[in-house]
C-alpha cells in the first residue's frame, strides 16, 4: 500500500482506529474554532450510537455536543440556518437511512441556497452518516446511499477508507465552505490503521492509488477499497498484478485519476456497496466511455455492486447482497483472464 | 411634514396598538404596505404579458402581516421567508428595484437571476431567502436561532409560514427544538385559509393553527392578520421576550390572498363573493380609513405616499428592464464557494 | 383613454393560447370584473376578466388559433371615446407601467418577441436531412466485428483492417494480442501475401482450414529455422531415479508453498538452468557473424493450445529455486490455458524444452526455436534393463535429444552440456 503524501513524517508510528480519528478530528477542529460544534441524536453522554464522539461532552461540554430529539428533518435545517450565520455545525445523522427523513433539508436547501442566492451564503456543514451493511442491522439500517447525494450539485460526498484518511478528510471538510456529506463505514469503526498526530488535512477530491499495477484497474471507495487491495495482494500471489485506486470522493470525483489508471491498464472493474444499477459504477464506466480512455480498454468494464435487493437480515444473504474480497478475486481473473 | 403630523399624543382615544406607532414609523409602514401592493401588481402585469417566465405567488391582501410582524426587527435581524414572499422581502427592506430584476431574472437581481420569485434573499439585510419549499425554512430557523445564541447576539429570526406548512413535520420539529432550547425566534404563520386549494377547516385538526403552540409549550397568539397595528403589537411583545431570553412565540395570522395560489389557479375551491369580502376588509384601506378617522393623515397626505410607492414602482421596472441578462458561461458559477 | 384587453399568461410556460369563445360582442357594455371571453391552453380552459368598465371595441373573433401571450384581442373604450383614438389597436402596446388596463397604447410597441413569436429555427438546421456526420457512417461499431476499443485502436495505428484479425475472446472478440499477434505474422510473413483468406469454393479434396495467426507465425518461424540454421542431434538416454526420487520428496512441500504441484518438466528447467551457464554457445543466438552470449538463462518451454504451438518462457532460470520456478511455470500455464498469456511472456528465451514423454514417444527431434541456438527433446521415462556394476537393473531412462545450431555450436561443445546434464540429472546434488 503506498503511503500518503499529506502526512507528515513521523518517526513513531501511532495507531488508532476509524472511530478514535474521527473523534481526534472533531476534537482537534472544535478546540482550533468556537464556530465548530457537533450535534445530533445520542452524540452527548452516550457518546454516539457507534461510539464516535465518545467523551467530547466531557470535553466541550453540552453546548458544543449537542443532543438532539429524534428530528433527522429538523436537526439537517437546523445545520443549514447555523451554517448561513457563521457557525460551522457538525451534524451526525445516526444511521445513514435516516437521511432519508432530512433529504429535503439537505437536497434542496443545503445544497442550493447558495447556488439560488446567486453566491451570496455559504453553507459551510458537515454531515456524518454512517452506514454499510455487514452488521445484522437488516433492511432499514445497512444501506449505501452516497450515490444518491452523489448526483446532487452543491453538495460534496466523500467517504475515506482508513483512520489515516478519516480524521484528514473530516478536517478537510469541516474547513469546506460548502456542504460535505462524509459516509463512514460500520464495519471499518473499529479497524486500526497508522493515524499522524496533530493537524493535517487529506485533500476532498483526490483519489489515492493503493496498489500500482499493470494488469487491470480495481476502483473502489470506503470498505470496498479495503477489500479491493486485500484482493490485490492475493491476486498478485497469483500473478495477476492490479492497481487499486481508492476513490475517497465521490464528488467531486477525481477522474483523471482513473483515466490513467485505465490508459495504462486497459481493463476496468469498479467495486461498490450501493446497488448496482443507476450506481457508482454506471457513472464511472460512462466517464470512461465518454472520454478517449475509451479507445484503450481491451475488455468490457466489469461493474461489481450491490444485489438488487433490500439488505437481507441473515448474515449468508446479507454477505452474499454486496461485493466481498472473493467476489473482486473472482471478477478479477475473469478479466485479466479475458473472459469478462 | 413631520411636525404638522404628528398628532399622536393629541389623540387619546386611539386604541394602544395604533398610538404605539408614531408617525414617522407610521409613513414607512404605510410606504412598505404600498409598495408590497403595486409591487405584486406590477409583477401580475408583466407576467400576463408574458415578460416573466416561470411562476409567482402573490400576497396582495397579506400586506400587514408581512410589514406589521417586521415592524420590532432591527437590520441585523433575521428572517425567513416562503413562496408568497415579496411582502416580507420589502417588509424587511429590500430594494424593488433588485426584486424586479430577479423577477426578470437579470444578473443584477438579488440572487443574480438564479433564483427568481420564490428564492429572494438579501442575505447582507438578513433576509436569508424565500423557500420554495413549504414549511423549508422552519428548521432553518432553528439553526439561526442556535447560531445567535452559539454567538451569544442580541438579535431574532422571525420564520415566516402558512398555515399548509403547520401540518408539515419540519413544522412540530422546529417548534419543538425551538422550545426546548429557548430559542430567540418568532414562527409567524400567515393563516390565508388555503393550502392552494385545501380549506384550513379540512386539513388541520384544530381550529387554529396558535392552539399547536401548547404542544410545544410556548405562547400561541392569534391575531387579525389584516390589522397592521395589533400583528405589529403582539410580533413586539414576542420579539422583546425572546431578546430577553424568554423563548420562541407563534403567532398566527388570520389573513386572506386576494389572488389565487399562483398564477394557474381557477379559483374552482372558493366563491367570489367570499373575495369579494376580503376584498373589503384590505389592510391598506382599513389602515387609511383608521388613520383619517383619528386625524393623524389626511387623505391627501395619504394620497402623497401612495403616488410616491408608485413612482417607486414605476422606477424599479425600468431599472429591472434595462438590466442585463447573465451570461450562460457563467452558467455554473455559485454552485460551491471556493 | 381605451383600455386594452390582451390575451394574457395564465399558465407556467405558455407562450401562446387561444380564444375559445367570447363572451362579449362587439359594441357591448362590459363591468370590470365581467367574464370576457374563454382562453384555451394545453391544460384547461380558463375565464378572463374585463380590466376596465366600458364598450367592447376591435374585438379579435374567436378562431381557436394560437395566439402569442400580451397581443391585444380587444379594446374597451370609454363612453364618447371615439374608436379612431386607438388607431391600430393590434400595433398599440405596454409602456413603463405595466398594470393591465391602464396602458395607452400610444406609449410605445410591444417588444418583438411578444407579439411575434417567430419560432426559432433548430440549431442543427439540415442535420436530419440524411447526410452522415463527418466520418460517422464510417464508425467502427457499424461493422459488426467484435473487437475491444484497444484492439481497433492498435489496428488503426498500424493501418491494419480489423476484419483481418482473428478474435482469440470469448465469442470471438478482438483483443489488442490478437491484433499484436496478427501484426507480427504480418512482418514475418509479409512477401506471401495470405492466400487462406481466398474464399473456400468447396475443395476437391478435403476440408481447407485456414491458419491462424498463431499458426501463421508458427509456420514462417520454424521454416525459416530449418532454412537459416544447419541443425545437428545428439541423443542419450539417462538415469531418472534420482530425479524422481527429488520430486517425490520435496514436490508436496513445494505444492504447499506456491500451490502448484512441480513437474518433471520443471525440474529439468531447474537442471537446465543450473548447467547452462557453463556452455555459453548453447544459450545464444546468431546475430549477423557474432554470437550473442546471455547472461540470463531463459527456458522456453513448448506447449500445446487448441492445436497451435505456443512456447512461454521462464525467466531468470539459472537463479531460481525450483519452488520459484513451479510458481512461475504454474502462472504461466493458467495464462496460456485461459488465452490471457501476454506476449512479453513469450518473449526472450534463450534455450527452449520440449517435453512429449506423458504421450509415450520415446525420442524425437526437435526444429530450434530462433533465435536460440539450441532446443532439448525429452521422451518418456520408462523403466528399462541396464547394467549396473556388472549386473542386469530396471531403471527408470528417459531419452534427451540436443538440436544444436551448428553455426555457434560444435559437437564437442554439445557433447559437453550432455555429459553435464547426465551428471546433473543422475546427481542432481551437483547442483548445491
Amino acid at each position: 500500500m503506498s503511503t500518503l503524501t499529506e502526512a507528515p513524517v513521523e518517526s513513531a508510528v501511532r495507531e488508532l482506529t476509524y472511530a478514535e480519528a474521527i473523534r481526534e478530528a472533531l476534537a482537534i477542529a472544535m478546540e482550533a474554532d468556537e464556530r465548530v460544534f457537533l450535534f445530533g441524536e445520542d452524540v452527548g453522554v452516550y457518546g454516539g450510537a457507534f461510539g464516535v464522539s465518545g467523551d467530547l461532552v466531557h470535553r466541550f461540554g453540552t453546548e458544543r455536543v449537542i443532543d438532539t430529539p429524534i428530528s433527522e428533518l429538523g436537526i439537517a435545517g437546523a445545520a443549514v440556518g447555523a451554517a448561513i450565520t457563521g457557525m460551522k455545525p457538525v451534524l451526525e445523522i445516526q444511521f445513514s437511512d435516516f437521511v432519508t427523513l432530512a433529504m429535503e433539508q439537505i437536497v434542496n436547501q443545503a445544497a442550493k441556497i447558495r447556488f439560488m442566492f446567486g453566491g451570496k451564503a455559504k453553507v459551510p456543514m458537515v454531515v456524518r452518516l454512517p452506514g454499510g451493511s455487514g452488521t445484522g442491522a437488516a433492511a432499514q439500517h445497512s444501506q449505501s446511499l452516497e450515490a444518491w447525494f452523489a448526483h446532487v450539485p452543491g453538495l460534496k460526498v466523500i467517504q475515506p477508507s482508513s483512520p489515516h484518511d478519516a480524521k484528514g478528510m473530516l478536517l478537510s471538510a469541516i474547513d469546506d465552505p460548502n456542504p460535505v456529506l462524509i459516509f463512514e463505514h460500520k464495519l471499518l469503526y473499529k479497524t486500526k490503521g497508522h493515524v499522524p498526530e496533530g493537524d493535517y488535512r487529506v485533500p476532498i477530491g483526490k483519489a489515492a492509488v493503493r496498489r500500482e499495477g499493470r494488469d487491470l484497474t480495481i476502483v473502489g471507495s470506503s470498505i470496498m477499497a479495503v477489500r479491493a487491495a486485500a484482493a490485490a495482494e492475493k491476486l498478485a500471489e497469483e500473478g495477476i498484478d492490479a492497481e487499486v485506486i481508492d476513490l475517497r470522493s465521490l464528488r467531486p470525483i477525481d477522474f483523471d485519476t482513473i483515466a490513467a489508471s485505465v490508459r495504462k491498464t486497459h481493463r476496468l472493474m469498479v467495486v461498490y456497496e450501493g446497488v448496482k444499477t443507476m450506481g457508482i459504477g454506471a457513472e464511472i464506466s460512462a466517464m470512461i466511455a465518454e472520454s478517449d480512455v475509451f479507445d484503450f480498454l481491451d475488455a468490457p468494464i466489469v461493474r461489481l455492486g450491490g444485489a438488487e435487493v433490500p439488505l437481507p437480515y441473515n448474515p449468508v444473504l446479507e454477505k452474499a447482497a454486496v461485493p466481498q474480497e472473493d467476489d473482486i478475486l473472482t471478477a478479477a481473473r475473469r478479466l485479466a483472464r479475458g473472459d469478462a | 411634514m413631520k411636525a404638522d403630523t404628528d398628532t399622536t399624543a393629541r389623540r387619546p382615544n386611539q386604541r394602544p396598538e395604533l398610538a404605539a406607532i408614531d408617525d414617522e414609523t407610521m409613513r414607512s409602514v404605510l410606504r412598505k404596505m404600498h409598495l408590497i401592493r403595486k409591487f405584486e401588481e406590477a409583477a401580475e402585469a408583466s407576467y400576463m404579458r408574458g415578460l416573466i417566465h416561470g411562476t409567482m405567488h402573490l400576497s396582495i391582501g397579506q400586506e400587514a402581516s408581512a410589514v406589521g410582524a417586521t415592524l420590532a426587527l432591527m437590520d441585523e435581524d433575521y428572517i425567513l421567508s416562503t413562496h408568497r414572499g415579496h411582502g416580507h422581502c420589502i417588509a424587511k427592506g429590500a430594494e424593488p428595484a433588485r426584486m424586479f430584476a430577479e423577477f426578470f431574472g437579470k444578473e443584477n437581481g438579488y440572487c443574480r437571476g438564479r433564483g427568481g420569485s420564490m428564492h429572494i434573499a438579501d442575505v447582507d439585510g438578513g433576509n436569508l431567502g424565500a423557500n420554495g419549499i413549504v414549511g423549508g425554512g422552519l428548521p432553518i430557523a432553528v439553526g439561526v436561532g442556535m447560531s445567535i445564541k452559539a454567538q451569544k447576539l442580541d438579535r431574532v429570526a422571525v420564520v415566516f409560514f402558512g398555515d399548509g406548512a403547520s401540518n408539515e413535520g419540519a413544522f412540530h420539529e422546529a417548534l419543538n427544538m425551538a422550545s426546548i432550547w429557548k430559542l430567540p425566534i418568532l414562527f409567524v404563520c400567515e393563516n390565508n385559509k388555503y393550502g392552494m386549494s385545501m380549506d384550513i377547516g379540512r386539513a388541520m385538526a384544530v381550529p387554529n393553527v396558535a392552539d399547536r403552540a401548547v404542544a410545544y409549550a410556548m405562547p400561541g397568539v392569534v391575531v387579525d392578520g389584516n390589522d397592521l397595528p395589533a400583528v405589529a403589537a403582539v410580533a413586539r411583545e414576542a420579539a422583546e421576550r425572546a431578546r430577553a431570553g424568554g423563548g420562541p412565540t407563534l403567532i398566527e395570522c388570520k389573513t386572506y390572498r386576494l389572488r389565487g395560489h399562483s398564477k394557474s389557479d381557477r379559483n374552482l375551491y372558493r366563491t367570489k363573493e367570499e373575495i369579494e369580502d376580503w376584498r373589503n376588509r384590505c389592510p391598506i384601506r382599513r389602515l387609511e380609513a383608521e388613520l383619517v378617522a383619528h386625524e393623524r393623515f389626511t387623505p391627501e397626505v395619504l394620497m402623497t405616499i401612495e403616488e410616491a410607492a408608485q413612482a417607486e414602482i414605476d422606477t424599479a421596472l425600468d431599472f429591472a428592464k434595462a438590466s442585463p441578462d447573465p451570461d450562460p458561461k457563467d452558467l455554473t458559477r455559485d454552485v460551491y464557494a471556493d | 383613454m381605451p383600455v386594452e384587453v390582451i390575451l394574457p399568461k395564465v399558465d407556467m410556460d405558455m407562450e401562446t393560447g387561444s380564444i375559445e369563445a367570447w363572451k362579449v360582442a362587439e359594441g357591448d357594455a362590459v363591468k370590470q370584473g365581467d367574464i370576457l371571453f374563454e382562453i384555451g391552453t394545453n391544460k384547461a380552459v380558463m375565464e378572463v376578466e374585463a380590466p376596465a368598465s366600458g364598450i367592447i371595441r376591435n374585438l379579435v373573433p374567436a378562431s381557436g388559433e394560437p395566439i402569442a401571450v400580451g397581443t391585444p384581442v380587444a379594446w374597451i373604450f370609454q363612453e364618447g371615446e371615439e374608436a379612431g383614438e386607438a388607431a391600430e389597436p393590434t400595433a398599440g402596446a405596454p409602456g413603463t407601467s405595466l398594470a393591465v388596463g391602464r396602458v395607452a397604447p400610444q406609449e410605445g410597441p410591444l417588444p418583438s418577441s411578444v407579439t411575434t413569436p417567430t419560432p426559432s429555427p433548430s440549431p442543427q438546421g439540415g442535420g436530419e436531412s440524411g447526410a452522415p456526420m463527418n466520418g460517422r457512417h464510417a464508425a467502427p461499431t457499424a461493422d459488426g466485428i467484435r473487437a475491444t476499443p484497444l484492439a481497433r485502436r492498435t489496428a488503426r495505428l498500424n493501418g491494419i483492417a480489423i476484419d483481418a484479425v482473428t478474435g482469440s475472446g470469448p465469442r470471438g472478440r478482438i483483443t489488442e494480442k490478437d491484433v499484436l499477434a496478427h501484426l507480427a505474422q504480418a512482418e514475418s510473413a509479409a512477401p506471401a501475401p495470405v492466400a487462406a483468406r481466398a474464399p473456400a469454393e468447396t475443395p476437391a479434396e478435403g476440408e481447407l482450414v485456414p491458419f491462424g495467426p498463431v499458426r501463421r507465425i508458427i509456420a514462417s518461424r520454424l521454416a525459416e529455422s530449418m532454412r537459416v540454421a544447419p541443425h545437428f542431434y545428439m541423443t542419450a538416454q539417462m538415469d531418472m531415479s534420482a530425479l524422481q526420487a527429488l520430486l517425490k520428496r520435496v514436490g508436496p512441500r513445494i505444492e504447499k508453498a506456491v500451490g502448484v504441484k512441480p513437474s518433471l518438466t520443471v525440474l529439468l528447467a531447474r537442471v537446465v538452468g543450473g548447467i547452462l551457464p557453463r556452455h555459453p554457445m548453447l544459450n545464444a543466438s546468431v546475430e549477423g557473424d557474432a554470437a550473442r552470449l546471455h547472461a540470463a538463462v531463459n527456458i522456453g518451454i513448448a506447449m500445446e493450445r487448441d492445436g497451435d504451438l505456443v512456447v512461454p518462457v521462464l525467466r531468470g532460470a539459472e537463479g531460481k529455486t525450483l519452488a520459484e520456478l513451479t510458481r512461475d511455470f504454474g502462472r504461466l500455464r493458467e495464462a496460456v490455458a485461459s488465452r490471457s498469456i501476454q506476449p512479453a511472456d513469450m518473449r526472450g528465451g534463450t534455450f527452449t524444452l520440449s517435453n512429449l514423454g506423458m504421450f509415450g514417444v520415446d525420442s524425437f527431434t526437435a526444429i530450434i526455436n530462433q533465435p536460440e541456438s539450441a532446443i532439448l527433446a525429452i521422451g518418456r521415462t520408462v523403466e528399462m534393463p541396464v547394467g549396473r556394476n556388472g549386473e542386469i537393473v530396471l531403471r527408470p531412462m528417459a531419452t534427451f535429444s540436443l538440436s544444436s545450431d551448428h553455426r555457434i555450436v560444435d559437437g564437442v561443445a554439445a557433447a559437453r552440456f550432455m555429459a553435464d546434464l547426465r551428471e546433473a540429472i543422475e546427481c542432481p546434488e551437483v547442483l548445491i
